[in-house]
């Protein structure tokens, strides 16, 4: 009798997920717990980390079907393995998006890509601290400051750490405000920050009309591989400026939007399972995705106070930290720093111009990267 | 083209990306520089796209 109520114990215990619980499940636990606390009680990116938080908890109880095949967490991860939901976010953040500071000024799209040398010095960090070249590939094109490129480019390339770049890009995203300004105001005076910008140029409707169709030609005609991120961004833009189909831009920018949100979060939060993210890899990205926002926002300051050396009418070069990708948080970030010197010195407009650039520019990155690591 | 799994292969795929998306990101300023020329077809009467919004 003693006997048979030990091994019905015994087997009712193997089919709980106390058996497998191991003090990373508990670590990871925490790591939730801190993260929706950050989301609500510091505000810090609560549309993202509640639900990453949430599902990274669960994924961490051994035995919870909801990560596994067949479990609804797991179906909201084949989304993004799919490739189907980083497009969708694009293109609500289309139908969201006003391109006009970019249409305005096109001197300014080129900080877009010069603010992109921090992907290159992560993936040459990346190697050399002995991931293979396509590990090295999605681990700096976090320096793109871009969540849904960096989900697309690690879906092609290295799927395995999904849990790790996502979680450094959105993370340092969110940081942004915290690590820019220092590098900003060491590689500029005071004098180039008091810079004013002059007023830009009205964008007409048709411009405004004119340009997903363009970009959207341009962009399948030669990056393929990342052209159904930026053509889904084109189409939402489109629907928002013809102004004939308002609740399409809506239903694109609002309730689709929210929607994909949670399934992203969702997707993200149940692959940061102890077993995977509990590793020396994750931190080496962590430290990588750092590098990589410091280079590629230095890269950007630069670039601009080079183009100055050109330019008859010289530009704030705190416009070049903008051209990562991070819309509007690094636009943000310029703007702030410029008032901080000079409290009549609107950056914010001009600023979203490179700021746009640098999803372009990420996304040509990324698509080049694919195409010379032979990916499609 | 494949490059070689590498620290020269990551340092060659860095330059050639780096390049290129520069090059490329400043035609679609080119192509952006060329956008108000558009305005010469006409212009669009944003008035009634509104008034016909579904």
């Amino acid at each position: 009798m003693q006997e048979q109520l030990v091994s019905f114990l015994s087997a009712l215990m193997d089919q709980t997920g106390l058996a497998h619980f191991w003090w990373g499940n508990l670590v990871m636990i925490a790591i939730g717990c801190v993260m929706i606390y950050l989301a609500v009680a510091k505000r810090y990116e609560p549309l993202l980390l509640v639900g990453i938080g949430f599902s990274c908890i669960i994924s961490n109880v051994p035995g919870s079907d909801l990560i596994q095949p067949g479990g609804l967490f797991n179906y909201a991860y084949q989304g993004v393995a799919l490739l189907i939901v980083p497009p969708l976010i694009f293109f609500g953040v289309g139908a969201m998006t006003d391109f006009a500071p970019m249409i305005a000024n096109p001197k300014l799209v080129i900080l877009g890509a010069a603010a992109h040398l921090g992907i290159f010095v992560a993936l040459i960090g990346a190697k050399l601290l002995g991931f293979t070249l396509n590990e090295a590939g999605a681990i700096g094109i976090i320096g793109g400051a871009d969540g849904p490129m960096a989900i697309f480019v690690t879906m092609k390339l290295a799927p395995h750490l999904l849990p790790q770049i996502s979680v450094a890009a959105y993370s340092y995203m969110a940081l942004m405000p915290l690590i820019q300004p220092p590098v900003m105001k060491l590689l500029t005076t005071r004098e180039e920050r008091l810079i004013r910008m002059k007023q830009s140029r009205q964008v007409t409707r048709l411009e405004k009309i004119a340009f997903p169709i363009v970009i959207g030609v341009i962009v399948n005609l030669f990056f393929p591989p990342v052209a159904p991120l930026i053509t889904m961004l084109m189409l939402g833009n489109l629907f928002r400026e013809v102004l004939v189909v308002d609740r399409l831009a809506k239903t694109a920018a609002n309730d689709l939007m929210n929607v994909i949100i949670i399934c992203l979060t969702v997707a993200i939060g149940s692959t940061m399972s102890a077993d995977s993210f509990l590793t020396v890899d994750t931190l080496l990205i962590v430290g990588l995705g750092l590098v990589a926002f410091v280079f590629g926002t230095a890269s950007g300051v630069i670039g601009a106070k080079v183009m100055n050396l050109f330019l008859a009418e010289k530009i704030n070069p705190l416009l070049g930290s903008a051209g990562i990708a991070s819309v509007p948080i690094a636009a943000r970030v310029s703007h702030i720093v410029a008032l901080r010197e000079d409290k009549e010195n609107y950056l914010i407009y001009h600023a979203m111009g490179p700021n746009l650039a640098g999803v372009f520019g990420t996304a040509i990155s990324g698509g080049i990267m694919l195409a010379l690591l032979g990916v499609k | 083209m494949v490059m070689p799994d590498t620290v020269y292969g990551a340092a060659l795929l860095s330059l050639i990306d780096f390049f290129l998306s520069m090059v490329m990101i400043s035609g679609i300023g080119v192509v952006l520089a060329l956008f108000p020329l558009l305005n010469r077809l006409g212009r669009v009467d944003e008035a009634a796209l509104r008034k016909s919004s579904h």
